[in-house]
């Protein structure tokens, strides 16, 4: 009961605190910040009709952060901090895409052999710094950010030369066949077979993390490294397996990214997508369902903070992000909310005892 | 040959020098920290911050000495929020440089944008680049003279820093402390050390010299501010700082051979027609290639003391065995 009541009251009040800070940023711009947040929520999550819907933009825009997000819950569950996610992604995406137009299958095999192939891919790139952290000790976040860098700089070599479809002013791969691309639910968004796929990616984890063996091997290897080795299991191995799975989680992430929204590999095709999904997984408790709800959430401010703030109040759509950063560290100092829960909790305790001593009196 | 040749020049040496300047700034900030026992990721954020504040404070108060006091300041006091919130409310020192970075990335874009109109890249004629001064001695030397003089005060002062770190850290008491502090931290509590002081201490400074390093991509190095302008030099200092085994002096030739592999990177593709991406890869992999090595050779020197705790449990069981045979 205490673990649910701190699991969802300290990141509601972390959402709180954070608006409430960034509210001075509002001001700034001479904003009423009620006015902006009915705004920005209104813009993100509400649904004039089934052809004209922010909703599903919104949804449209979690449904890879959902990927990543679940991609940072399994790393940091296995007790490896990995920030590798955008690289993962942008690798996952870039052989989705070359697939996608490079060999030609009929329609559901198409998209499903490509993603396999970006699920190895990002597998492959969470394998690399888990066994340098597990046989050489080399810090994973350090190791992975710098992995970012060097897949962000390669695929854009490959769209740059190699692979580039023309000379148009941005650098893009040619555009995928029709059989590889996922079908979209409701015109004028990319909402579509993506957002299924995340949501069985989220029970997939909750249920490989929370009731499996190997779900429980990756927990303790996270958790007590020590005691799941003297209890038989191979911490290590399940580090590496835990980046394994979350690069296949980032890596899939950036194969719906290509096959059912851009349709092709271009340059800023990531967006931030990579960095958004690591702090949904911390406001989310790193727990899939949570991590997957945050995620919806975070979406919906960058949507909305991008068409309603920037285009109605001409507020610069960088809010978004500020509002995320904020949430984060509130949730980060979260000692601050619990040391309020329980003084709340004594207080309501003493309260009880005092109604029940009056109630004996009477 | 000739082509090759081209490429070493004193121009050469003189750019990796300046390209050099952020990342050894900033690696020694994030060398201290690491000392202390705090592990410091803002230095991306911090070095934003510090590009940022510097120029607007070159702009506002019409002096760019002012404008990098105005950075190493900023710098300051993120240290200062930093450790405030590390230590008191007991932070994961790992989440709050993500939410730190993420934070100074898009806040300077946003008052970019509401205050200085919309736009990428700013700038102000009026602003005036930190100028180059040359030292008395050493730049009358033929030839070495061109290479190590006329720079700025913030290339001075990164030079001087790590002299300053290096004594500071080894020859005097607190250097000492900062150092128990991070090796053994119940034991420099126990013998009445503030923990709490030298960390507040280090995140300070580093705050400071992320600050400089920030102020000179901004006004002295180039005389404008882009968005993202530190563009992972920070996440670079932070590998040069581990490369550089946290000795400032190692950080010191760490940032300079980062700088000078940038340097070549954009030599290489002034005089070659080798894509730049290709080129621009050379610093990362230098990066990783030094983190595998940084681990190799913790790994090495462990497997060696293992070795030798071994034969020497061994000589020891062989006499004793020869002892009770007598």
């Amino acid at each position: 009961m205490r673990k649910i009541r701190e699991n969802v009251a300290v990141p509601i009040l972390a959402i709180l605190a954070g608006m409430v800070v960034a509210s001075v940023f509002i001001l700034m711009t001479k904003t009423s910040p009620l006015a902006a947040y009915s705004k920005l929520f209104q813009a993100a999550f509400s649904c004039e009709s089934f052809s004209r819907c922010n909703l599903f933009v919104t949804l449209q825009l979690a449904t890879p952060m959902i990927l990543t997000g679940l991609s940072a819950v399994v790393a940091f569950r296995s007790g490896m901090f990995s920030l590798g996610q955008m690289g993962q992604l942008l690798l996952g995406g870039m052989v989705a895409a070359w697939l996608g137009y490079v060999i030609h299958l009929p329609p559901i095999i198409h998209p499903l052999v490509a993603m396999v192939a970006a699920m190895a891919v990002g597998a492959a790139f969470g394998w690399l710094p888990g066994i340098l952290r597990v046989k050489l000790g080399v810090n994973e976040l350090v190791c992975t950010i710098v992995l970012n860098n060097i897949a962000a700089l390669y695929v854009r070599y490959l769209i740059n030369f190699p692979l580039r479809a023309d000379q148009s002013t941005t650098a893009h791969s040619p555009l995928i066949d029709a059989t590889a691309r996922l079908a979209v639910f409701a015109p004028a968004s990319k909402w579509g077979t993506g957002f299924i796929i995340a949501i069985l990616a989220v029970i997939f984890v909750h249920y490989f993390m929370s009731g499996s063996r190997r779900g429980y091997e990756q927990r303790m290897a996270g958790e007590a490294p020590l005691f799941a080795r003297f209890g038989g299991i191979y911490s290590d191995q399940a580090a590496v397996r835990g980046m394994m799975i979350s690069g296949a989680l980032a890596g899939l992430a950036g194969a719906l990214l290509t096959l059912g929204v851009y349709y092709r590999m271009l340059d800023g095709f990531e967006g931030g997508v990579g960095f958004d999904g690591v702090t949904a997984a911390i406001l989310g408790a790193v727990n899939p369902i949570g991590t997957a709800i945050v995620a919806i959430f975070f979406a919906g401010v960058r949507q909305g903070a991008q068409v309603g703030l920037q285009f109605a109040f001409k507020i610069p759509r960088e809010l978004g992000g500020c509002i995320i950063a904020l949430m984060i560290l509130f949730v980060a100092a979260d000692k601050l909310f619990k040391d309020r829960l329980d003084d709340l909790g004594r207080w309501w305790a003493r309260v009880r005892r005092r109604k029940a001593v009056t109630e004996e009196g009477a | 040959m000739d082509q090759l040749l081209a490429l070493f020049s004193s121009e050469l040496v003189r750019s990796g020098i300046r390209l050099g300047t952020p990342i050894i700034l900033a690696a020694l900030g994030g060398a201290l920290c690491n000392r202390a026992g705090v592990l410091n990721l803002a230095l991306e954020g911090k070095m934003l911050l510090g590009a940022f504040v510097g120029i607007l404070g070159a702009y506002y108060l019409h002096n760019t000495y002012l404008g990098v006091l105005a950075a190493g300041a900023s710098g300051a006091l993120v240290g200062l929020i930093f450790a405030w919130v590390y230590l008191k409310y007991n932070v994961n020192l790992i989440i709050l440089a993500i939410a730190v970075n993420l934070f100074i990335a898009e806040m300077t874009v946003f008052f970019m944008r509401t205050f200085l109109g919309d736009v990428g890249t700013w700038s102000d004629p009026s602003i005036k680049q930190l100028p180059d001064v040359a030292i008395p001695i050493i730049g009358d030397i033929p030839g070495l003279g061109a290479m190590l003089s006329s720079y700025n005060w913030i290339v001075y002062s990164s030079w001087i820093a790590s002299a300053l770190a290096f004594i500071v850290l080894f020859y005097t008491k607190f250097g000492r402390h900062i150092r128990a502090v991070g090796e053994a931290k119940p034991a420099a509590e126990t013998v009445g050390i503030s923990v709490a002081r030298v960390q507040v201490f280090v995140l300070v400074i580093a705050g400071v010299l992320c600050g400089m390093a920030g102020a000179f991509l901004s006004v002295g190095h180039l005389t404008l501010f882009t968005r993202g302008m530190s563009n992972g030099r920070g996440w670079i200092a932070v590998t040069a700082a581990l490369f550089g085994f946290n000795h400032p002096i190692g950080v010191f030739f760490t940032g300079m051979f980062f700088g000078f592999a940038d340097a070549f990177a954009i030599r290489l593709q002034t005089t070659t027609d080798i894509p730049p991406s290709l080129v621009q890869f050379i610093p990362y992999i230098l990066t990783l290639v030094a983190l595998i090595l940084v681990g190799a050779r913790a790994v090495f020197f462990e497997y060696l003391a293992r070795r030798r705790f071994r034969q020497r449990a061994e000589r020891e069981i062989a006499a004793q065995g020869s002892a009770s045979a007598d």
